[in-house]
């Protein structure tokens, strides 16, 4: 078995060092507007293209630009402009959707991935853009099975992309499931004019509504409100069989979550990958990553569609089911490099003795740990509250202005 | 008179400002956001200033259609 590509998402440079730090193969980014999370205020700019190709080359990292938005003719040249730049910094890849940009792209020698939107579901299309693309991602709602007989085909049949080398398949690990098609949507765009397919999804399908008989007035009695809002994908119970239905790339979503948030999965699909490739991969690791998993943002887990199952499970509530949250407590002011020690201001809540605590910032990255010693105002105290200076032995380094939380519990309705 | 505000920065280039008031509005070929025409650039918000008030009535529903709520709109 081939090891899998692990690709995970990174919306800012604290989730770019947070999926360095924890062992991704691969990341996946926006710039500007168009990508589908043009409505993020965290989005890269192109001045960062460098700085982003740079971090990922030190650790061997594979870079993709999505530009897989529907594209206007006024965009055309911007989509240019976004493409010479990312060749310019050597990013690896641009992930496309509209043939504009898949045109743009192989006119200057990109590598091309061919994104959700574009639908493949079977051998015929994967050997069609195999003319443009050497990597692509199936549609969401194809079975294990079904992925199979594409990957069996590719190798019999020899389908090769542009670079010489056979087509890579990715597929959905985990994170947030839509009930629109492979990333086409119109909710938003009929309810707040707010086109999903440009990348301003408002995301109104994760509300509760009711259904009403207009002629009766009779409201449907529904178990679930919920009903337009499935649960999140998680792969990592069923890792096995998705890595023998022959996919190249696991595809981590989350671009608007947080570092944290980046850290912990990327950390849980790495070590599943890597189980399985030294034979280790077993039940009660599951167990553990699940855990893990359910400690930060998500909506409930399924195993989407990669089962056979076709119709939804769907969401229990309108937030996150997370098991953890954090607590903002204060600011990273110095760090002592010969010391090993971090000097953070406290500006709201208290930080003691026993604390899981975590640190984020732009090179830091998302770093958590327990709290077994540290000083306040320079004396030996086992709690800082607000206005307390506190130093605390740390196995990395932070910096000034870096974030510091505390991780509590978070009370899940049931 | 009329006051118009586009905080261009935000745009995400989806031309329903375009649609909806061409007069004031048109896509920039060079970065694919809207342009707010004969307006002036304060740190990235876009002021055009007219005593033309019958504006007033495309360029309030431009805003009312931005998804990212980035157009005001005032009569003073
Ligand atoms: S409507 Fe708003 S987002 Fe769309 S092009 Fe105009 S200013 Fe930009």
């Amino acid at each position: 078995m081939q090891q899998i590509e692990l690709m995970a998402p990174a919306g800012n440079f604290e989730s770019l060092q947070a999926a360095l730090d924890n062992g991704a193969n691969s990341i996946y980014f926006g710039v500007e507007q168009l990508n589908m999370r043009a409505r993020a205020t965290i989005n890269f700019t192109l001045d960062d293209l460098p700085e982003i190709s740079k971090r990922c080359k030190a650790k061997n990292v594979r870079t993709y630009l999505t530009l897989n938005t529907i594209i206007y003719d006024h965009d055309l040249s911007i989509v240019k402009t976004l493409i010479n730049k990312a060749k310019e910094a050597d990013i690896t890849a641009v992930i496309a959707m509209d043939q504009a940009v898949i045109a743009s792209a192989r006119e200057v020698g990109m590598e091309v991935h061919i994104s959700t939107q574009i639908n493949i579901t079977n051998v015929e299309t994967v050997k069609f853009y195999a003319l443009f693309a050497d990597t692509m991602v199936l549609s969401r709602e194809l079975s294990l099975r079904q992925v199979k007989k594409i990957t069996e085909a590719i190798e019999k049949e020899q389908i090769k992309g542009p670079s010489g080398k056979l087509v890579e398949i990715e597929v959905f690990g985990h994170g947030a499931l839509c009930m629109a098609v492979s990333g086409k949507c119109y909710m938003s765009l009929h309810s707040q004019n707010s086109s999903a397919n440009r990348g301003a999804c408002k995301q109104n399908c994760r509300k509760k509504y009711t259904v009403i008989d207009q002629e009766t007035g009779f409201e449907m009695e529904l178990d679930n409100e919920y009903i337009m809002s499935p649960k999140d994908l998680c792969t990592i119970d069923i890792l096995d069989e998705v890595a023998e239905s022959g996919i190249k790339v696991l595809k981590i979503e989350g671009r608007g979550r947080a570092p944290e948030y980046v850290a912990r999965v990327i950390k849980c699909y790495r070590d599943a990958i890597d189980s399985l490739e030294n034979n280790t991969y077993n039940k009660e690791k599951v167990v553990s990553w699940m855990q893990e998993l359910e400690k930060v943002y998500n909506r409930g887990f399924w195993n989407g569609y990669y089962l056979g199952q076709k119709l939804g499970e769907w969401s229990k509530g309108s937030g996150s089911h997370a098991t953890q949250k954090k607590v903002y407590i204060g600011k990273g002011v110095h760090f002592y490099t010969k010391a090993k020690i971090g000097e953070f201001k406290i500006d709201a809540y208290d930080v003691s003795i026993g604390d899981t605590i975590l640190i984020t910032g732009p090179t830091t990255g998302a770093q958590e740990m327990e709290v077994n010693e540290m000083l306040v105002n320079d004396e030996k105290l086992t709690i800082g509250s607000k206005g307390d200076t506190v130093t605390i032995p740390l196995d990395f380094r932070i910096r000034p202005s870096d974030k510091l939380y505390k991780i509590v519990e978070n009370k899940v309705e049931a | 008179m009329v006051v118009i505000t586009l905080q261009r920065n935000k745009c995400i280039g989806c031309n329903y400002c375009v649609e909806l008031a061409p007069n004031q509005f048109q896509m920039s070929k060079k970065d694919g956001k809207s342009v707010l025409l004969h307006s002036k650039d304060k740190k990235g918000f876009f002021t055009l200033k007219s005593n033309d008030d019958v504006i007033f009535d495309d360029c309030d529903k431009a805003s009312k259609a931005c998804p990212v709520k980035i157009i005001s709109v005032k009569s003073i």
